[in-house]
Parts: C-alpha cells; structure tokens; sequence
C-alpha cells in the first residue's frame, strides 16, 4: 500500500484537492466523449426531455417549491439581521459589527453555529413527533410563500384560490408548534404549544375575516389578481378603501406570526421559550427560521392585499411624458461587434486603474497594489449600481421585485419596531382582545364593504 | 396629551414615535479595545488583596484601607498574617461612627473623639430618673430619647450608652432609632435661652400671658428645653428693677417692650431658625 500512501501523504492540503478533482474532471470527460460518440448520452436526454414534457406541471411546482426553499434561508438571515440591528438601535446600542461590515454576516455566523451544535432529544419526548414538529413548522410556513407574487410573472403558483391556500397552509404551522410543545415531555413546553394552539385559532378569525371586504372589491381570490386590480397610483391601493380591514389584519397577522407584542408563544421570561424550550441545534434553527421567514411572508401579504403589491406607488410614464423626457435604455449588445470585446478586455482595466489611481491620491500612505484592491471593489461596487440601474430601467420584472421588496422590508422594519417597543400584553388581554374587538371590527368591515359595493352598483344602474 | 390621551392607542402611537426617535439618535456604546472613555479620577478598579512571591497574603490588617476608603465600602475581617488573632475592623455596631468619623476626617473638619466624649461627665441623675419613669423599657426608647433631648439639649454619647447599658438595647439600636427622628440630635447646637422672670411684680404686670404663651409655642415649662433642642426656658430674676413692665431675656440680654404676642413671634422664630433644612 506504501506505494500509494507515500506519495499521497507528501501532497499539501491544495494538492490532496486537486488531484483527486483533476483526476475525476478527466474520467468524466472520457466518459462523456465516449458516451456522445456511442449514443448513449443523447438518447437519455431525450428520455429525460420527454420525462420533464410529459409532467411540466409537477417540474414546475417542484422547481418553485425549490426555489422558495432556497430563497428562504437568506431572507431569515436578513430579517434576523434586521432585528439585532433596529432592536440595538432602538436601544441606543450599535449591535452586532464584529462579523461582516457592519455586523452583516452576524446572523448567518449564528446560522452555522446552531447547525455545529448538538441535536438533542430529552428523554421521555415522543422522538417523531418531536422531530417532525419543526418540519411541519417550516414546511407551512415555506408552502404559503408558494402563492405570494414576488413581481409581474414572478409568482410560485398562481392559484385562483392563492388567499385560501395561504390561509390553509399557515394554520397548519400551529400544528407544528403543538406537536413541539406536545412531544418535548416538559411543562413549558406544553404551556407554549397550547398557548399558541389559543391564540393563532383565535387570531385565525380576524385574520380571515379581514381580508373579506379586499377580497368582495377584487373580485378574485387569486393574489396575482388581487395586485394587479391595484395597479395605478399609490391611491388605487385597497389600504385606502380598507382601512379598517388593514389595521385588523395587521394585529391579527402579528399575533398570527407570534411578534410582540403577541409573543405568549414563547415569552422567555415566563414560560422560558414556550414550545422551543427543549429544542437545540438545527431543529430550533427550523423554529427559529420559521418565525422569521414568517415576518417576511406577513409583511408580504400585508403588501399585497393593501399596499398593492409589486406596484409602483407613482407612476411615473405621465410624468415623464409631460417632460418630453424619453429614455431607452435598451443595449444592442450583438449590434457593438468588436468593440464590445474591447470595452471587456480594456475598459475595465482602465477603470479599474483610474479608480486604484484616484483611491492612491487621497490615501497616499496606502500601497499602490492596496489603493488598486480597493479601486477593482468600487469598480465592482459601480458596475452592481450601473447593471442595477439598466436593469430596473429595461425590465418590468425588477422594477415590481424593486418595488415589493421595499414595501415588504418596510412592514419588516415596522414587526421589528414593534417589538423593540411595545411590551408583551397578558394572555386574557390577547384572548379578549381577539374575541371582543377584532372579529367584531372585521364583521362590521364586511358588512359596511358589501352595503358600499351594493350601493355603487345601484347607482351605476340608473 | 390631555386632548388625546383618552383616544385609543394613543399611548402605543407615542411608544413608537419615542423607540423611533431613539432609533436615530446617537449610540452611547463605547467600542472598548478601540477606544477607552475617560475614566473617573475616584475610579478604583476592583479590589484585591495582593499576595507577595511565597503565595503570603501581604495585608497586614492596618485597616487603614478601610478608614480611608472614599467611598466606605471597605470592610475588613479574617485572621491576622500570622493565623494568630481574629481581627476585625470593629464591632459592626460602630461601622456607622467609625464611618462617620472617615468621612469628616476627608472632609478637613472636627473628628470628635466619641471615646473621649463618652467619659464627659455628664449628670446622669435626670436620666436615670427618666429611666426609672418609662421603667427601663427599650420599647418606650423614643419616649426615652425624647426626654433626654429636653433634659440635655441634645443626646450625649454617655447619656446613649447609659441608655443602652440601662436598657438592655444595642448602642447601634439606639444610635439608629436616634437618626431616624429629626429632633433627636447627637450634636449640642447653639440652644437659644428664653428667661422670663417669675416674681410678683412682673407676673402681675402681664408676665403669666407670656409665660402661658412660651409654654404654648416651646412646648415645655420653665426649666426645660424644646423637644428640637433649640430654646431653653429659664427662670431669670429681676430683682426689682423690671422697669414696669415683666423681664423677658434672649440669651441674658433683656428685651423691653415685650407682650404675650411679641413672645409667641420670638419662640416661633427662634424654633424655625434653629430647624434643620431637609428634615420636616
């Protein structure tokens, strides 16, 4: 075996890589070319062609359900960042700016560390149901995002019943936490399940019955619908004609997504942290994902059944038209020929040496190779702004993601604001809350919304 | 706020304006490997006993520490160096004198020498008979401590210890109860002397209404003190010369022209005077 172990043992770390990639990167290529010339390869992408053809439809759900999976896990980190940072800031502190710029990569660093630790299962704790519960917990939440319109033809699933779907799929995350709560053989635990059991069926009602009037005005109950009925000026948006319905939507939805104020779920200070007590490494991670991805999926939907989705609260065609300002920003990329290959090959270096050199003059102290490092970031830094800027100029899609994402962030920032203000409110109080107030203010929005539609169309008849 | 105070979520609404405002006021976190805040010149650090090259602890118990401590939180006890001798700063009864005396001593002024002061002689003749009225009982000691005010002008350290030997009632007990009670005074202060003559002649001549109104505002009879220790009321002589009207003294210097109603302005505003501020 020496014959083997020595040389191996004599490569560098790099080497012990390499190698072994090089040698695979050739078996593959052997493989390839003499799978191409036999036939063996075309035929099995035909196969798979076909495959894909015959069942679009379930390729396209799991691609999407994929992709939303995916874009989950950075916009918990974002969020998560978001809380430390406003929290911090709204208690006069900096808060996390040792990982990352600015603290950035804080949230993601916690990230890995829940991942290294320990997955523990107390004993005496019914270990499936235990393991499934932040399953379920992420998978509700991850499925309701499958409906949100993200942009104009940027959309999961678009469903003629998305709203119901929404509403269904995140009341199973109850059923999550109840299993958590149930399974973790501790006191606190149940205290926290059956608390949230309470308060998100009792907050289910305001939640559902709110929507109602938005939904009597669209018409539909298709969310991509429902924001496209809202397009036009920031007035269009339903929040004007149901103001009331988007303040009992609001309350409901952040006690729907367990925020402070509604927090009782797991309330550290009383019932340690409620069904997560006996949760530990990546399955709290899942919890803890779950709450987060949550706030972005309630701003989301906050957004698109009132403030009018992926639109643009201006718009600002007739403005520009009323300028004679017309600007295409369209790149006849094919048309430049050559010179596009040497704005490439030149170009860059020339801006990124002009940038190095103008860098080196304010910081004549640094080394020129450092003022150039920093000369290729701006560069960097420019063409991201420059590409950003052509994008949302040529593609309605950016222009709506644009759009959305702001407006979602923004009720993001307003969850976080709440909680860094407002304290927890007792468990009676919520309940009562729930039951005597909201469904009450959401009924009365039914009625009123329906008698003012009624009204509208007895009038445009005569 | 009192236009929209009673409107629902009022309070909320200004809950959020103020995490809002302080969202975008300046941080007070100091980066601290980075940058050092200024330190108080009275910071000391964390205390700690230091040890020498053998691991001996080198404290040699001189307590000075202790007495010098600015801001007295120094207290001392264990063994001595040597193992030998249970040493301690002091009886945890006197902490509070022996802080005091720390006190006054950074403050440049007087230490009273309290052991010194507790051999002054004192007559304890009207204590002891004090003592005897309320029957040695420590749970009438206000009522003890208030007679000795009126019988001494303030509380001597003797007269405290008698009281406690007497009694059965810790010193510290006592000295505490006595702190508490703003007309108790552990210092002689400057005690006004009201006198008023007692003969015939000037109580016929309008004598017995100011005497009545002294007693009304001081609150004792001649021959005794204020409960605050300001005002001492003494029988004065006149012998004869009282010029027709009766004798009143301030400090053994007549004053003329004295009515029930001047006399009652004078106590009031000798007693105000001598009230101490802060202690109402």
């Amino acid at each position: 075996m020496s014959v083997l172990t020595r040389p191996w043992n004599r490569l560098t770390l790099a080497g012990k890589i390499i190698l072994p990639a090089l040698l695979l990167l050739v078996l593959l290529t052997v493989l390839l070319l003499v799978g191409w010339l036999t036939g063996i390869i075309p035929g099995l992408l035909d196969i798979g062609a076909q495959i894909v053809n015959d069942n679009i439809d379930i390729v396209r759900f799991v691609l999407a359900v994929t992709a939303i999976l995916l874009f989950t896990v950075p916009t918990a980190f974002v969020i998560i960042f978001m809380e430390l940072k406003i929290i911090a800031f709204i208690n006069s502190r900096i808060g996390p700016n040792r990982t990352g710029p600015w603290g950035t990569l804080a949230s993601v660093f916690a990230g890995f560390k829940v991942l290294a630790k320990e997955d523990f299962t107390p004993t005496g704790a019914d270990a499936p149901v235990f393991t499934l519960a932040p399953i379920v917990t992420y998978l509700a939440v991850v499925l309701g995002l499958l409906v949100i319109p993200f942009a104009p033809g940027l959309v999961g699933l678009d469903m003629n019943i998305g709203l119901l779907y929404f509403f269904a799929v995140s009341g199973l995350s109850v059923v999550g936490l109840m299993m958590g709560g149930w399974s973790s053989f501790n006191k606190y635990s149940l205290l926290g399940g059956l608390r949230a059991a309470a308060q998100v069926i009792s907050y289910e009602l305001p939640l559902l019955l709110a929507p109602v009037g938005v939904i009597m005005l669209a018409g539909t109950l298709s969310l991509n619908q429902i924001v496209m009925n809202q397009a036009g000026w920031f007035w269009d948006w339903y929040v004007f004609q149901q103001p009331l319905a988007f303040i009992v939507f609001f309350i409901a939805a952040t006690a729907e997504g367990n925020r402070t104020p509604f927090d009782l779920t797991e309330a550290d200070s009383e019932i340690v942290a409620g069904f997560a007590t006996e949760y530990s490494g990546m399955r709290f991670g899942f919890f803890f994902f779950a709450e987060y991805v949550n706030v972005f999926i309630l701003s989301a939907l906050t957004v698109v059944l009132f403030f009018g989705g992926w639109n643009a609260p201006i718009d600002p065609r007739p403005i520009l038209d009323f300028l004679h300002i017309s600007f295409s920003p369209a790149v006849d990329l094919a048309g430049m020929g050559i010179w596009l290959l040497w704005t490439l090959v030149i170009g860059i270096p020339i801006v990124v040496l002009v940038l190095g050199l103008i860098v080196w003059m304010l910081k004549s102290s640094w080394s020129f190779l450092k003022s150039l490092v920093v000369g290729f970031v701006l560069f960097n830094v420019l063409a991201v702004a420059i590409v950003g800027i052509w994008a949302f100029l040529s593609f309605e899609v950016v222009v709506g993601l644009f759009w959305f994402t702001a407006k979602v962030f923004t009720f993001a920032f307003i969850f976080v604001w709440m909680r860094g203000t407002l304290p927890r409110v007792r468990i009676d109080q919520l309940m009562s809350f729930a039951w005597k107030w909201l469904i009450e203010i959401a009924l009365l929005n039914i009625f009123v919304t329906a008698g003012a539609i009624l009204l509208v169309q007895e009038l445009q008849r005569r | 706020m009192s236009t929209f105070g009673k409107v629902p979520g009022y309070g909320l609404a200004m809950g959020m304006v103020h995490s809002l405002v302080r969202f975008f006021q300046p941080k007070v976190t100091v980066q601290y490997p980075e940058e050092v805040q200024e330190i108080s010149p009275h910071h000391r650090g964390r205390l700690l006993l230091l040890y020498d090259e053998a691991g001996n602890l080198k404290c040699e118990t001189c307590f000075q520490c202790a007495a010098a401590c600015p801001i007295e939180i120094i207290d001392m006890g264990g063994v001595d160096t040597k193992n030998r001798y249970h040493v301690h700063w002091g009886p945890p009864e006197q902490y509070a004198e022996r802080r005091e005396e720390s006190a006054l001593r950074r403050s440049g002024r007087n230490v009273p020498d309290r052991v010194f002061n507790a051999w002054l002689p004192i007559d304890l003749g009207p204590l002891e008979r004090i003592l005897v009225a309320n029957d040695y009982d420590p749970r009438r000691l206000l009522a003890i401590l208030e007679a000795t005010q009126a019988e001494y002008g303030h509380l001597p350290v003797a007269a405290i210890q008698h009281i406690s030997h007497a009694t059965g009632a810790w010193y510290s007990e006592i000295y505490g109860i006595a702190t508490s009670y703003p007309n108790l005074a552990f210092e002689p202060g400057k005690v006004a002397e009201i006198g008023l003559c007692r003969c015939t002649t000037c109580t016929v001549l309008g004598g017995g209404r100011i005497r009545d109104a002294l007693v009304d505002v001081l609150g004792t009879d001649v021959g005794g003190v204020t409960m605050d220790g300001a005002v001492r009321f003494v029988a004065v002589e006149c012998g004869g010369d009282n010029g027709g009207e009766p004798l009143v003294t301030l400090d053994g210097q007549p004053q003329p022209g004295m009515t029930a109603d001047k006399a009652r302005t004078l106590a009031e505003s000798l007693r105000a005077g001598a009230a101490r501020a802060g202690t109402a």
